[in-house]
């Protein structure tokens, strides 16, 4: 329609040898880029694919072994422990922190003086190395100097007073407390912004119609940031599968697997067994993961979501 | 023609200028561990070697996670003359792909067979020929708090029933019998696991075991790691119960036991570099004794041996026979190892060769020089142990530290974990990847 108008869009147009030599500019343009992707990758992604189907160590010779690791992958118990504990984890950071980010930022949309500071202070845990993170928390949790040792015994509140990292029932959801404790200042100020960008005549609307501030939340800020919110959730379920430094930096996966996830199961795999040929077929399993996601939201793009 | 004549002179010239490179130029580049380095490695190791060896330059280079560091170089086809690794278990699969040079012959030449300990020299053997040389030994102990046992009139246990009455008595007053933890190195647990097979099942079962002799769900086996789980998991015996040692970091436990709120620790001899600051912080003394045996089948106390870090020369290296000349100039001096080992508190580069105690530098503190002293008399007579990290493949190795504490939590029983462990061992078995196994002296139960 609008090429039809005198506008050209770009691309959309293939008539005559000046076009082809367009075409051929812009991709002689974009060749380095397409390059440097085929080499770091798109190539690595290959070979990777391949290496899930060998018995490599990580150095030396791999021979073929046909389907072998995905049959060891079914009878790994660790693997599904660890699968299972991805999933908990996924679960939880998709409520978690977006609910925290979604009350914070609707609140802090109504402050003016000392917004800037709240925004600084709520993203600055997200900015700390995990490595600096997870050593101030495994002292937290600790169950001889840690906090709830010190309100046990300075005001009598034992119920914090655990082993939150050393107890199987709890080292999990100790993890992932803390890495909630660094992560939920990033959908807060993502969401902040895009709170900030609805269009205050909708809720003067809202408000001429008798609408509460929750029916004006329900109804005009969530359907208005709809695409910032799916983002997140989608960005969350793809990093759950990919979780690593928090849970490797603080148990390794312990005690007895019950902190295990994909990730510290591959890299144990890898650079403690050296299978790294399993440890591929580990990977593709996480490959998976984020091809099925991503592949949802094509899905819901396709049938019309506005996402 | 004057053009000629002076292009063929400049082509003379350089050819000269090359050829006084190739002779004189040789740079062997040498990558440590950065956290390992003694201060002291320039001017003790490097500077020396170099003034001893016009044309040779040695260098060497700190590196971060060196391991990891080191695999990606050899993929890349830039990895150093020298290639450490963190233990003879991870130089198989080196030799496997044909990156390390075969040792035999400059061996041979320089007499290293000699100036190496035995264990030591066979340590870094695979199939009969050496490929590495331990830049690092160490052994196992029992580590205690001189000042609570003074102060509660205990002596150092010699046997099991005299540990069993620490035990016990710590218990009574209150504290820990035994501080420890795996926060912060998971691995933690295979120092116990080893401990208990050695001086629970003693050496010779366990020498058996890693030959193929006897399965490792023989009774001995199944005996002390029944023994650790009763230990760790029913009698809390470490930091006060398992979910305490899950949440244990190094530091953590490190201040448990000098604080006095545990009365001992099982741990390497690698703490005799970083245990004094954490005494010297809490005004107690401490002091070592070996791990007395905890069973008839143990014979009397001996040392596990433990190689650390091993060094070998790349064999796709341009300048082999200078690393050759670089790893001789290390192992053919006892004093120089000493001065470097004792930089770093003889937690590292404690090279093993033979040394007495006069080499020693003035100033060392008399509990290192007499464990060094104990351990070459001891293992001099055979009565050896194995660690787990020196003598198991690597699969095995991580089920070893990673399935026991399912057996501490009850998930699996004993049986059930060595069960796993001797069919993981069998495919090591079936593939030939067995490391070399110095023989215990036998009969001596």
């Amino acid at each position: 329609m609008a090429a039809t108008q005198g506008t050209i869009q770009p691309g959309a147009v293939s008539l005559g040898g000046g076009s082809r030599r367009r075409e051929l500019g812009r991709w002689l343009f974009i060749l380095p880029v397409v390059f440097l992707n085929l080499v770091v990758i798109v190539g690595p992604a290959l070979f990777g694919v391949y290496i899930a189907f060998t018995d490599w160590s990580g150095v030396g010779s791999m021979n073929f072994v046909g389907l072998e690791n995905f049959a060891r992958l079914l009878q790994d118990q660790v693997f599904w422990k660890a699968l299972r504990n991805n999933l908990v984890w996924t679960a939880i950071f998709l409520v978690v922190p977006i609910v925290l980010g979604l009350l914070g930022a609707y609140m802090l949309t109504g402050i003016r003086r000392g917004q800037m500071f709240m925004r600084v202070a709520f993203f600055v845990p997200y900015v700390l190395p995990s490595v600096v993170t997870t050593h101030i928390w495994r002292y937290l949790m600790h169950p001889r100097v840690g906090l709830g040792q010190w309100l046990s015994d300075t005001f009598g509140i034992d119920f914090l007073d655990k082993a939150w990292l050393g107890s199987r029932d709890t080292a999990l959801y100790g993890i992932a407390f803390m890495d909630n404790w660094h992560f939920w200042g990033f959908p807060l100020v993502l969401l902040l912004a895009a709170m900030s960008a609805v269009d205050v005549e909708l809720y003067e609307v809202a408000r001429l119609d008798g609408a509460s501030r929750f029916q004006q939340f329900r109804h005009v800020t969530l359907p208005s940031i709809r695409p910032t919110l799916v983002f997140l959730l989608l960005m969350i379920a793809i990093w759950s599968a990919l979780v690593f430094d928090y849970i490797f930096l603080t148990t390794g996966g312990g005690p007895a697997n019950a902190s295990e996830v994909m990730g510290t199961h591959l890299y144990t795999t890898a650079f403690e067994r050296f299978q790294t040929g399993y440890a591929a077929t580990i990977g593709l399993v996480m490959v998976l993961w984020v091809a099925l996601v991503v592949g949802g939201f094509v899905y819901l793009r396709k049938r019309g979501w506005e996402i | 023609m004057i053009r000629r004549i002076l292009v063929v002179a400049l082509l003379l010239s350089t050819l000269g200028v090359g050829a006084v490179s190739a002779q004189d130029g040789v740079t062997i580049t040498w990558w440590s561990e950065v956290f390992s380095m003694p201060s002291n490695i320039q001017e003790v190791l490097v500077d020396a070697f170099n003034e001893a060896h016009p044309g040779i330059t040695l260098e060497m280079v700190g590196q971060e996670d060196l391991n990891q560091t080191l695999r990606t170089a050899i993929q890349a086809g830039e990895a150093p003359d020298l290639l450490v690794t963190p233990g003879a278990s991870f130089i198989a699969e080196y030799v496997d792909a044909g990156l390390v040079e075969p040792l035999d012959d400059a061996a041979a030449e320089l007499g290293w067979a000699d100036k190496v300990l035995d264990w030591a020299y066979q340590s870094g053997q695979l199939g009969g020929v050496l490929y590495s040389i331990p830049l690092t030994y160490e052994s196992l102990v029992l580590f205690y708090n001189k000042t609570v046992f003074e102060e509660n009139g205990w002596e150092a246990p010699t046997t099991f029933e005299e540990f069993e009455a620490i035990v016990a008595a710590a218990q009574d007053i209150g504290i820990y019998p035994l501080a420890y933890g795996n926060a912060t190195w998971q691995p933690s647990n295979e120092h116990l696991m080893g401990m208990y097979l050695n001086a629970y099942a003693g050496r010779e079962n366990v020498y058996k075991a890693l030959v193929g002799e006897i399965p490792w769900t023989h009774e001995s086996i199944v005996g002390a790691t029944e023994l650790l789980r009763r230990h760790i998991a029913d009698d809390a015996l470490f930091s006060g119960g398992l979910e305490n040692y899950f949440a244990n970091g190094g530091d953590d436990w490190r201040a448990e036991f000098a604080s006095g709120e545990a009365a001992m620790i099982l741990s390497g001899t690698w703490n005799f570099r970083s245990i004094g600051g954490f005494f010297e912080e809490a005004g107690n003394e401490w002091d070592w004794v070996p791990i007395p045996s905890m069973s008839d089948m143990a014979g009397e106390y001996g040392y596990e041996l433990a190689t650390g870090t091993t060094v070998s020369v790349n064999a796709q290296s341009p300048n082999k026979d200078a690393a050759i000349k670089a790893l001789d100039f290390l192992i053919s001096d006892p004093a120089l190892v000493l001065k470097l080992a004792a930089d770093v508190g003889f937690g590292e580069w404690v090279v093993p060769v033979h040394f007495g105690v006069d080499d020693f530098p003035e100033g060392t503190d008399e509990r290192v020089v007499r464990f060094f002293s104990d351990f070459a008399a001891v293992t001099g007579e055979g009565r050896i142990g194995y660690t787990t990290w020196t003598f198991w493949p690597a699969a095995p190795n991580v089920h070893l530290w990673e399935a026991v504490e399912n057996v501490w939590w009850g998930d699996i029983s004993v049986e059930e974990y060595l069960e796993e462990h001797e069919r993981l061992w069998q495919i090591e078995r079936d593939a030939g990847n067995l490391l070399p196994v110095p023989a215990p002296a036998m009969g001596g139960m």
